[in-house]
């Protein structure tokens, strides 16, 4: 266990810089997340290869994974927008043979700036849409193609999500250097699975949990999702923190004013942000596994502890 | 006769006593007259057996105890006496006239003595007890010992009783909650069972001694029957009395005799012990009495136990407590009154002593409880028990030594003595004795004044009775020291019932009022009432407890049945309660002197408690429209219009809503576009095969949903319907439409049946959190208009969300499911609609898209025929021109579906020959119709062709062969077209290609058809075929026909081949 805590050390920091997270996190701190990002692929893959089963197959395909987080939608959206764009520039592949930008690989930013380039040519191959299986067009026996001049509502919804994203993400760009909007733009390539396939599945233990090969696209989701699971995490921490740190301020304001009486107009600035630590992160989780209502509406007047699966997020 | 006068003077009286008594009395001694008068006839004796109530034995025992002195007595003063004895025996009216004839003498003389005091009650003894002397020495004094503790007592039952009323009247203004009914209900028991205790004790005593008691076994019915049924005896011992002298017997004898013969002798009545039963029946009752104040008597019903107090019996070297009492009591231990108050006074003593604190709560107790003593104690005569023996030796001796009268009286007094107290007597009759003794004939004048003074003066009497005792009015030895501290005590109360007969409420009141007072920590009203009710409650409680078992009904247990008095009661209340319209309020109060005298002589003793304690009188009303109503000629009214009602409709169908709507919308959409969709599918289909069956594919034909209601019905009450089966099946109809709106179309019973269960968990839970809040206890009211106190915890709105969000759900949740899986499904399903439709047009029209360089244009020109019905339902055109052509009718179909093998062809002929330009101008006259090969045309053709077509003839039943054109269905060929070049376009070529292995018959009929259409388009054909006449047509067409059967027979004709093959050739061309 102990070599697999420290595998993605780099990426998690990564990950937890663009999430908000400026300063440098303690590895026990990334080890954690770490831990936790493991145990959710792993609760993912588990439920995956349980929905596959039932429906008798023996391959998880990437509707179980979408599947799981269906009551995101803006996450399913952003998958599907995804999943899309990675058809386009398949088919772009292979009609131009030229191969994608190689800059185009950081599946987990599929509506980001980086995906501009091929939006030019994506006009030209026709954006193939997700369909997912849960949907209105499934309730029929025939499949219709599209048409053009449809516009879906979901879309809006969708780009109302990525919308309210990429605002977050120029919130916390604004005050950034130059240099420093450079590192961020950086770290968002920063991911679990590109060009580490190999690492990613022998770390979430593949072989173990589910029998099939997942294919490149659920590695891919896998991605995306893990990237998302980081950037929850990391600010449901920086969120407690913050609270914590505020209610420190308040109660020892007494204390450090008198400390700080002599302090002078060139004292160095107070300490630097402090990172989040592992019980930040433990707190954090703690939020997110909370159960909604909704799921103990059932369990009213009944009896003894209900036990719950772990909570995707 | 004296009898007019003295029943009026009796009545007069009562009314002034005691006015709820009084009527009954006039009853019993009316009829007492009458019976005595039949008996004897004298006036006298019938005035003295009128009023001769209850000489018993204890006369007789005097009787024959004194050396027989029936001689010796004049006639008069023995009515006088008899008269006397029965006066204050029968609640004594109307003694005061008979006592003065005899004793006038004596009476003006005690009086005197005794006029400073004024002492009714003076007890002072003369020769045998107390009373005795009193009897002796004057008349007053002689019944005033017995008559002032029983006026008490009675006047503290009359107390009691207003008491009771009063709290009665105010039952229905309070409701009384039950939660003090347990500790009464334990508080009786105790009581009960110390009682029980003491009985088995008692009664082990009596067995290990051997009962010494004679006349104990005897009376075991209480003493309120007695009146009742000692009635005969009474007339038997007058009967005697008057007759003694010609009765046989010794005295002794008819004592013995009488005392077999009585049955309702006391328990405590004795042979050898004087006075014993008259002490110890008040005691009894006295005993009884603070026993039964449960609220205060319970710590002293039983003896302290060490455990509980462990140095209680170093403190208190004497201990004592009222079961204690009861035992003495049993075993006839107390020889005297002060005896019994020794004890009383001992167990409050002791108690005060134990506990000193002054805060102590059974301080309090005690206290309580030596007030009820004390006003209970004067009751008691202050008598002592002694020997029989010793007194008769004694009434000897003063016989013998002593005044004739004196003698007399003291002959007949014990006589009644031991029962003659028994009746009771009113406090006013020894004031009016004592007026009447100074002032003859005119009773009660000043009957008032006196008793006033005799009230004021009650504290002197003390003073007075010991004077009295010390002047020793030829006081015999008493033989008990404590002799004189009762007949002190007995002053007191003394004074208390001849104030209340001067103004009894209101001394009542006062009296109530005190005993109220000490109580300072209860609400009045509510201590008036438990104490009233506390019996009552407890027996009630007790009744319905037995009713339970473990907080279940026990059904093993008998119901509570009403007896006799209970069902009378409970008809007055239902009476009470009609006349008041108040049940209720009604009920409780019920006047004692409505009381039939059945009623009276039942005994049952009233329950002080309101109607809804008593389990078996609390009935609900009846709704006015279940009750039984007869009409004037006695037949039942038929009433259940009244109360059955029709159901409404709609209670088991989605109510409508907009949102009931949309959903339902939605479905019809999803049908729509279902239906759609199976077209599409044929399409489809029809493009990989080639040929099709009508019933290949199953219509589909959806209906569209409805909600079915129940029928009416009728139903009796007004509550919700409860018919779990119906909502069950309404809800698992709600879900399966649910479900069809989510995308299914079909459910598994088994599944639908999992989630309507789960859905109708779901909604019970639901149902329950609402009501936990709507029930909620109310808190204080803040704010609001004055006069609420309380308000809902919470509002119906916070109800409704607090139950919405235990249950995982908010406003907003709802809402975006109603935006995004209706709302938004709706405008998706539309979308799909549509483009389903956009679809399907395609797929019925590829020459649109697909019709290459030539198809456009020859499209558009054939778009007349073009045209078919079905799908032009959803294009709005006669796609097919099926209608236009008339083949729906002529198919008999009502709808336009397409005949899927039409649709076929027609797809594959606009596929091959897009440029069918049907020019039908007719340059020939139209050919006479073919006349149809019959017998006789086939007998005269060739030989070759009339073999063939008897052959075809048989096999059609000889019946004519019909035209191919005539042919109907599937058999029937389209008609060739002719392309503009001239040539053949033969679709059929194709068909054969493309079904190599198809139906022989189906080959068989194209290949007929092909002949004959070239025959038919002679003109045509003729350049490329050989010109074929009528009759060579007709031949060919039979060669065709015949072909069929050469190819099945294996017998081909060249010609047919040849036909054959030329009939390809145009095929091949086209190709």
């Amino acid at each position: 266990m102990a070599d697999k805590t420290a595998r993605y050390r780099t990426e998690i920091q990564q990950m937890m810089y663009v999430s908000g997270e400026t300063a440098e996190a303690s590895p026990e701190t990334t080890g954690m997340i770490e831990e936790i990002v493991r145990q959710q692929v792993i609760e993912m893959l588990r439920q995956c290869t349980e929905q596959a089963s039932r429906r008798g197959s023996k391959s998880i395909a990437t509707d179980d994974l979408i599947f799981l987080i269906r009551h995101d939608v803006a996450k399913v959206s952003r998958l599907r927008t995804f999943l899309s764009w990675k058809d386009v520039r398949k088919n772009v592949k292979d009609s131009d043979d030229k191969g994608a930008e190689p800059d185009i690989g950081g599946g987990d930013e599929p509506g980001g700036p980086t995906a501009g380039p091929v939006v030019a040519e994506a006009k030209k191959n026709k954006k193939t849409k997700i369909g997912l299986p849960w949907e209105v067009h499934s309730f029929y026996s025939q499949e219709v193609p599209e048409r053009e001049d449809e516009e879906d509502e979901d879309e809006e919804e969708m780009n109302y999500a990525t919308l309210q994203r990429l605002k977050k993400a120029d919130e916390r760009t604004k005050v950034m250097t130059k240099e420093e909007y450079v590192t961020w733009s950086e770290y968002r390539q920063a991911s679990f699975t590109f060009r580490k396939t190999k690492r990613f599945k022998e770390w979430a233990g593949f072989g173990v949990v589910t029998d099939s090969k997942p294919n490149d696209d659920i590695v891919d989701i896998l991605g995306f999702l893990t990237f998302e699971i980081v950037q929850t995490l990391t600010e449901e921490a920086l969120k407690i923190k913050e609270q914590e740190d505020l209610g420190k301020a308040v109660a020892g304001g007494e204390q450090a004013g008198k400390k700080r009486k002599a302090q002078g107009l060139f004292n160095p600035p107070s300490e630097g942000r402090t990172p989040v630590e592992p019980r930040h992160i433990q707190e954090a989780f703690r939020r997110l596994q909370q159960r909604p209502n909704k799921q103990r509406a059932m369990l009213i007047g009944r009896k003894g502890l209900n036990r719950t699966p772990l909570k995707l997020f | 006769m004296a009898l007019p006068s003295t029943v009026q003077n009796l009545e007069c009286d009562s009314v002034e006593i005691e006015t709820m008594k009084g009527a009954l009395k006039d009853v019993y001694k009316s009829q007492d007259n009458w019976l005595s008068g039949a008996v004897s006839g004298h006036s006298a004796d019938v005035f003295a057996a009128g009023e001769y109530d209850l000489a018993e034995d204890g006369q007789l025992e005097e009787d024959a105890s004194i050396d027989e002195q029936p001689k010796t007595l004049p006639p008069p003063k023995k009515t006088a006496r008899v008269i006397d004895e029965d006066n204050y025996e029968d609640e004594d009216e109307g003694e005061d006239e008979d006592e003065v004839v005899p004793s006038s003498s004596r009476n003006t003389s005690t009086n005197a003595l005794l006029s400073p005091s004024k002492s009714g009650s003076s007890p002072v003894s003369s020769d045998k007890s107390p009373t005795k002397q009193i009897e002796q020495i004057k008349e007053d004094g002689l019944q005033e010992q017995p008559k002032t503790s029983e006026d008490a007592r009675k006047q503290l039952d009359k107390e009691k009783r207003a008491i009771e009323e009063a709290a009665k009247r105010t039952f229905h203004t309070q409701f009384y909650s039950l939660e003090s009914d347990k500790m009464a209900m334990l508080e009786q028991q105790k009581l009960e069972e110390s009682e029980q205790q003491t009985d088995a004790e008692v009664d082990r005593v009596d067995s290990s001694s051997n009962g010494n008691q004679n006349g104990d076994q005897h009376g075991s019915l209480s003493q309120a029957n007695l009146g009742a049924s000692s009635l005969t005896l009474k007339h038997l011992i007058a009967r005697i009395d008057m007759k003694r002298n010609q009765v046989q017997a010794s005295d002794a004898e008819l004592r013995t005799l009488m005392n077999e013969v009585r049955k309702n002798r006391s328990k405590y009545a004795s042979e050898e012990f004087v006075n014993q039963e008259e002490l110890y029946e008040a005691v009894d009752k006295v005993l009884s009495e603070l026993k039964a104040m449960t609220e205060y008597s319970a710590p002293f019903l039983v003896r302290v136990n060490k455990r509980e107090a462990p140095d209680y019996y170093n403190l208190i070297k004497q201990p004592m407590d009222l079961g204690t009492m009861s035992k003495k009591l049993k075993t006839h231990v107390y020889k005297s009154k002060a005896e019994f108050t020794y004890d009383l006074d001992l167990i409050w003593a002791n108690c005060l002593k134990y506990n000193g604190d002054p805060s102590h709560p059974l301080r309090r107790n005690a206290i309580s409880m030596r007030k009820e003593a004390d006003k209970l104690v004067p009751l008691i005569p202050d008598l002592v028990i002694r020997p029989r023996a010793e007194v008769e030796a004694e009434e000897r001796r003063k016989q013998n030594g002593g005044e004739d009268d004196g003698g007399d009286d003291s002959d007949d007094e014990p006589i009644m003595s031991s029962r003659g107290r028994k009746t009771g007597a009113k406090g006013s009759s020894k004031a009016r004795k004592t007026a009447t003794g100074r002032v003859e004939g005119t009773p009660g004048v000043d009957v008032k004044p006196i008793l006033q003074l005799n009230g004021l003066l009650g504290v002197a009497h003390e003073g007075s009775d010991a004077g009295l005792d010390s002047n020793g009015f030829a006081t015999p030895p008493i033989g008990h020291p404590g002799s004189v501290t009762p007949s002190g005590l007995n002053g007191a109360p003394g004074s208390q019932p001849d104030g209340m007969d001067l103004d009894g409420s209101s001394l009542n009141g006062i009296t109530l009022g005190q005993s109220i007072a000490d109580d300072l920590h209860e609400d009045e009203e509510m201590r008036v009432w438990k104490q009233v009710t506390k019996k009552g409650r407890a027996i009630a409680v007790k009744e319905r407890s037995r009713l339970f078992r473990n907080d279940r009904l026990n059904i093993d247990e008998t119901a509570p049945l009403r007896h006799k008095a209970g069902m009378r009661r409970w008809l007055r209340q239902q009476k009470n309660g009609h006349q008041t319209a108040r049940p209720e309020a009604g009920a409780g109060a019920e006047v004692i002197t409505q009381e039939t005298l059945a009623e009276g002589m039942e005994v049952e003793e009233e329950r002080v408690i309101p109607d809804y304690y008593d389990p078996v009188s609390a009935i609900p009303d009846l709704p006015a429209k279940l009750h039984w109503i007869e009409d004037s000629e006695g037949h039942v009214v038929d009433r259940h219009e009244e109360c059955l009602r029709m159901s409404s409709p709609g209670l088991f169908t989605a109510p409508k809503s907009a949102l009931t709507d949309k959903f339902e919308a939605n479905m019809r959409q999803v049908q729509e576009t279902r239906k759609l969709c199976s077209k599409i599918g044929v399409i489809k289909q029809m493009q990989l095969q080639a040929q099709l069956y009508n019933n290949q594919f199953p219509k589909y034909e959806p209906e569209q949903f409805v909600e079915a209601d129940v029928d009416t019905f009728v139903t009796s009450n007004d509550g919700p319907i409860m018919a779990p089966w119906v909502c069950k099946a309404a809800l698992s109809r709600t879900v399966g439409k649910l479900c069809y709106h989510a995308g299914f179309e079909e459910l598994q019973p088994s599944a639908l049946d999992v989630l309507t269960d789960l859905a109708g968990d779901f909604f019970g839970k639901l149902a329950r959190s609402f009501n936990i809040y709507r029930e909620a206890p109310k808190v204080p009211a803040i704010g609001g208009s004055e006069g609420v106190q309380w308000q809902e915890r919470f509002t119906n709105e916070e109800v409704v969300l607090h139950a919405l969000n235990e249950t995982g759900n908010d406003v907003a949740a709802l809402e975006s499911y109603v935006k995004d899986d209706i709302e938004r499904v709706g405008g998706k399903l539309g979308l799909m609609h549509d483009r389903m439709k956009a679809h399907l047009a395609e797929l019925l029209r590829p020459a649109l898209t697909d019709a290459g360089p030539d198809g456009s244009g020859a499209f558009n020109e054939g778009s007349e025929q073009f045209v078919s019905g079905d799908f032009a339902e959803e294009l709005g055109e006669d796609f097919f021109g099926f209608k236009a052509l008339g083949l729906d009718s002529e198919f008999g179909m009502s709808t336009l579906s397409v005949p899927l093998h039409l649709i076929n062809r027609r797809l594959h002929n606009t596929y091959s020959g897009p440029v069918t330009i049907v020019t039908t101008t007719e340059i020939f006259s139209p050919l006479p119709p073919l006349e149809p090969v019959t017998l006789e045309i086939a007998k005269v053709q060739i030989g070759l062709v009339r073999k063939f077509f008897l052959d075809k003839l048989h096999a059609n039943d000889d019946d004519p062969l019909p035209d191919d054109i005539d042919l109907s269905g599937k058999q029937k060929q389209p008609k060739p077209r002719l392309g503009p070049t001239g040539k053949i376009t033969s679709p059929r070529k194709r068909i054969l290609k493309d079904q190599p292995g198809n139906a022989k018959k189906k080959k068989k009929l194209d290949n007929g058809s092909a002949m004959d259409t070239s025959g038919g388009k002679a003109g045509t054909v003729n350049g490329i075929v050989k010109p074929v006449t009528p009759a060579k047509k007709k031949m060919l067409q039979n060669g065709g026909s015949r072909m069929e059967r050469v190819e099945s027979s294996q017998t081909n004709g060249s010609q047919n081949e040849k036909d054959d093959v030329g009939m390809i050739s145009p095929e091949s061309i086209d190709r």
